[in-house]
């Protein structure tokens, strides 16, 4: 009778790893970004991404990511990005188009860093088509 | 009768001899040499269609070698123009972050909607931009040139001190697209190494970022040393005038915000090398004010 205890966690369990959907593979556009700890844009950085990067993005229904962000994956880390940085196509990268001259700055952490917030920081927008 | 037999058999049995030894007579290297050969069986390769298919194999391993060559080549290009001006104005950001010190949580002024709007009741339609808003008095506006785009850096401290409107940034925001569009910056601002290397490739050496270092420099001396000429903003403010005066809420609006900024330009030290670099909001106002009448 003892695993009747054990029921309630597998049920729970089960119900667990039906709440998640991956939505699919989507591409980074911007040249760098930060994937964020929560929805918002000054949160910390779990880690830095560059352009065209594949990320899992993933619907939950224990995590709520607001109508602008996106709930992701990317490698071992799960926290949100933008949903104007992604696309569902490879975008055409500065970096993959100009590797040698791109390599050749040798950016250092701290670039990498605030070229990812830089992203992150501007107020982005487009006047609409006549 | 049997002599014509006899004759008859005598002729097929040399012809036959003839023949084997006309057979077995080829070298040892001529047969070789016809296993070798193609030409030997190019009747049956040309019927089969073969030849064909090898000379268009051969022409697509041209191709193939060809477009390789250029891919490999294509990696060690240097930017467009274009695309060098997105990459060095936001390249000087990242340099300039901690003193133009723009990683900060900013308020939300909205000025995505007022300044699209602003821009689309001029006319300005499908122009993509960038806004930084800075947390620092030393720059107050700059406008700066973007891969098919414009950036704008607004000074949070400026638009608190000022307590400008949304429409009031966003007029500010409209004469800082208009300088950009004039082309001043560029002008102001590029080298002649940059119009040189700019789309060239450099394969088989190093690119030389001393093109970039230089205008990086430049940016730096333009946006916090050198500004812009009495000319410029004179030929600016006119062209300001000229697409604002279509709607006379937004012309009074421009007005009355460089009157504005005048006087606090003038009696806030912490300001005042911005008449240094955009000569001066009391000009422009002369220059927007209509002729005094002499009685």
């Amino acid at each position: 009778m003892w695993w009747l205890l054990l029921l309630p966690v597998l049920v729970f369990a089960e119900t667990a790893s039906t709440d998640e959907k991956l939505v699919g593979i989507f591409y980074f556009k911007p040249m760098f970004g930060h994937v964020h700890q929560s929805s918002v844009k000054t949160s910390a950085s779990l880690t830095t991404i560059q352009c065209s990067h594949p990320v899992k993005v993933i619907e939950s229904s224990k995590v709520s990511a607001g109508p602008e962000w996106a709930y992701v994956q990317v490698a071992d880390y799960r926290g949100f990005l933008l949903k104007q940085f992604l696309s569902e196509k490879r975008p055409d990268c500065f970096q993959g188009k100009y590797p040698k001259f791109f390599d050749a700055f040798n950016l250092d952490l701290s670039e990498l860093y605030y070229w990812g917030r830089l992203n992150d920081q501007y107020i982005q927008g487009e006047t609409r088509v006549k | 009768m049997i002599n014509i037999f006899r004759v008859k058999l005598a002729l097929s049995s040399f012809l036959i001899t003839t023949g084997l030894l006309a057979q077995t007579g080829k070298l040892q290297e001529e047969k070789e040499l016809e296993v070798v050969n193609f030409k030997s069986i190019k009747k049956v390769l040309e019927q089969d269609g073969l030849t064909e298919a090898s000379k268009r194999k051969a022409q697509q391993v041209q191709v193939l070698k060809k477009e390789q060559g250029k891919l490999e080549s294509g990696r060690f290009m240097y930017p467009t123009e274009s695309e060098l001006w997105g990459f060095v104005s936001e390249y000087w950001l990242v340099k300039n972050a901690q003193l133009l010190n723009w990683d900060f949580e900013k308020p939300d002024y909205a000025l995505e909607r007022s300044f699209s709007s602003t821009m689309e009741n001029l006319g300005f339609y499908q122009k993509k931009f960038k806004i930084l808003l800075v947390n620092t008095p030393s720059l107050v506006k700059a406008s700066i040139p973007g891969d098919n785009e414009l950036i704008f850096l607004l000074s949070v401290p400026f638009i608190k001190s000022l307590d400008l409107s949304k429409l009031e940034i966003s007029l500010l925001l409209f004469e800082e697209f208009i300088r950009l569009e004039m082309g001043y910056f560029k002008k102001n601002v590029a080298t002649e190494k940059m119009s040189k290397l700019a789309g060239s490739n450099f394969q088989g050496g190093k690119p030389d970022l001393s093109m970039v270092e230089e205008l990086l420099k430049n940016y730096t001396s333009q946006i916090n040393q050198k500004g812009y000429t009495f000319q410029q903003q004179f030929e600016l403010t006119k062209k300001v005038d000229a697409y604002l005066k279509s709607s006379p809420e937004l012309w009074n609006t421009y007005f009355r915000l460089l009157g504005k900024i005048d006087r606090f330009v003038k009696s806030n030290t912490q300001y005042k090398d911005y008449v240094k670099l955009y000569p001066s909001p009391e000009m422009q106002v002369k220059w927007l004010s209509p002729p005094e009448k002499v009685l």
